[in-house]
């Protein structure tokens, strides 16, 4: 339960976000002119403030850096919740200060999602923000590309930083990642369970790293199947990732097993992978509904929308209703990728300036700024 | 459709003049937001709860003011913010309107400060003249349009339906 202020000059929003909020467990302050929201904060500092932009006399971004530039507030939650919805509103609300921004109208789902988040960063131990950062990719269903995705954001991080980036594999047949390295695959998650204590020296010996330096470890071949990793040993070995390395990258399998479960529950920032398709949008959203069912709450879950082929099938704002959530990351066709595979050779890793390198190039400097962010 | 502070029915909008973009409410009346564009009866669009930004740097709000008209003839584009007018801008599902048929075809378009892309619902061959002539309408509705500004093409907007003002057309290109 946090006490949370929510400042909106239109009446019937302020208190339709206020019951929404009240529903979640939180206590609210419900405040129509945003100067008094202001003196308000001063008086008596909230666990986190929801800002409408559109205000008359003050409006949202100056309010929130009015805030920031507040002794006392400086680092108070801010969700910016605004009827612009375009990308430079976004841009426009993050630069002004917000920690966050929501599109109306919002879903309850979403916005308790944003506001957990929100809460939770703040309650986050310094130490733990030290560590290296762990990102997931995952989806239910095949041909989304988000292992091509996933092996380019991991090399443009390691071309990037030069820091040691794992990409950790769980495909349930076979390791996908391999085939886009070209690497054998002499160990595997399957020699892991062999090792007696899992620490960076046993983790080592069962990776293998690319010439590119990214390292790699890959899940057993099918025949090995039974053997795949434990929630136990996947929490265990995202641990010493975390310690020993600047970004892990873990590629989820496509089915919600106890691996699947354990990986997105820590992970730091979690990329859904979707195609413009409404089979892949029913699936998201069934994933959706499973992760609420099971209570795993990604810290940060960002939509990415994966053009696999050169016709989408549904427009972008089309997927985003369907979601009933905002698609944050959207990848263009690349026409190369197939090229790519055949060779073994990661598209971030070649000088091709098409869409997934690009992608993957701006993704992975974005990740890295925060990285570095977070240590410094 | 929302409903305005004197009980008319209102559709959410982004406006877009040669060096403004203006968010707000315009008033409709019973034949919805297209007929109130087209309406010979008024030069004008009323609006509501306006907030205008400079096209420079369109997150950031210069001014704010309870009610405002716009000359039609100034205006480059309207984009209509279906998320929040529901089906009231012509029933759109999936980011197409219901009362289009035909196929859609792909253009590109410039009006002053901007470029845009987008789809036309045609029916039958496609003759350029026709889709731009004044008898027609005034504004040419686009689907899952993009527009970018010209001297800032980093900036850009993206809409379900999107309706630009023929008159201020500078190049109209058609796809296929």
């Amino acid at each position: 339960m946090a006490r949370i202020y929510v400042i909106d000059d239109d009446a019937q929003l302020l208190r339709m976000v206020g019951m929404m909020l009240q529903r979640g467990g939180h206590v609210t302050t419900l405040i129509n002119d945003p100067t008094e929201g202001l003196e308000a904060m001063r008086r008596e500092r909230p666990d986190l403030v929801v800002l409408d932009v559109m205000m008359p006399y003050l409006n949202g971004h100056d309010l929130a850096r009015q805030i920031r530039a507040t002794k006392g507030l400086e680092d108070l939650p801010i969700l910016i919740l605004t009827a612009r919805t375009q990308e430079v509103d976004r841009q426009t609300a993050l630069s002004s200060g917000a920690d966050d921004y929501l599109s109306k109208p919002v879903s309850f789902q979403e916005l308790m999602d944003r506001i957990d988040v929100l809460l939770h960063r703040q309650d986050e131990d310094v130490s733990a923000e030290q560590n290296g950062l762990v990102l997931a990719f995952y989806g239910l269903r095949g041909g989304r590309g988000q292992t091509t995705l996933a092996v380019n954001v991991a090399a443009s991080l390691r071309r990037l930083s030069q820091q040691e980036i794992c990409l950790v594999d769980f495909g349930p047949l076979g390791s996908q990642s391999l085939m886009h390295f070209r690497l054998p695959a002499p160990s595997s998650w399957v020699d892991l369970a062999m090792v007696g204590e899992l620490d960076w020296a046993g983790l080592l010996e069962c990776t293998r790293v690319h010439s590119s330096g990214v390292r790699l470890l890959p899940v057993p071949a099918p025949l090995h199947a039974p053997m795949l990793p434990t929630a136990e040993m996947v929490q265990q070995v995202v641990d010493v990732l975390r310690k020993q390395t600047a970004v892990t990258v873990l590629d989820l399998p496509p089915v919600v097993n106890p691996a699947f479960r354990a990986a997105l529950s820590v992970a730091d920032m979690a990329f859904q992978v979707l195609t413009p398709d409404l089979v892949s949008v029913q699936t998201a959203v069934q994933l959706s509904q499973v992760l609420t069912q099971h209570q795993i709450k990604p810290r940060q879950r960002l939509f990415i929308l994966n053009h696999v082929a050169p016709d989408a099938q549904l427009p972008k704002t089309a997927v985003e209703r369907g979601l009933d959530a905002r698609i944050a990351l959207e990848v263009a066709y690349d026409a190369n990728q197939m090229l790519a595979l055949t060779q073994g050779i990661p598209l971030a890793l070649t000088k091709s300036d098409s869409a997934i390198p690009a992608f993957a190039g701006k993704l992975a400097h974005a990740l890295w700024q925060h990285a570095v962010a977070n240590t410094s | 459709m929302g409903t305005s502070r004197y009980g008319r029915a209102t559709a959410d909008l982004d406006l877009f003049t040669d060096a403004y973009r203006i968010t707000g409410r315009a008033l409709v009346g019973a034949g919805g937001f297209q007929a109130e564009l087209e309406s010979s009866s008024s030069s004008y669009l009323e609006m509501e709860d306006v907030y205008i930004s400079r096209i420079n740097q369109p997150g950031e709000i210069v001014a704010s003011y309870p009610t405002a008209v716009f000359r039609k003839d100034n205006i480059n584009f309207i984009m209509v913010q279906e998320k929040r007018s529901g089906s009231g801008a012509g029933g759109a599902q999936f980011g197409r309107p219901l009362f289009t048929r035909g196929r859609p075809v792909a253009v590109f378009l410039t009006v002053p400060s901007f470029e845009i892309r987008g789809e036309v619902q045609q029916e039958g061959k496609v003759v350029l003249r026709e889709l731009l002539a004044k008898s027609l309408g005034q504004f040419q509705p686009l689907q899952a349009a993009q527009a970018s500004a010209s001297l800032y093409p980093d900036i850009s907007y993206s809409s379900d339906l999107l309706f630009v003002h023929k008159e201020r057309i500078g190049i109209f290109c058609l796809a296929g």
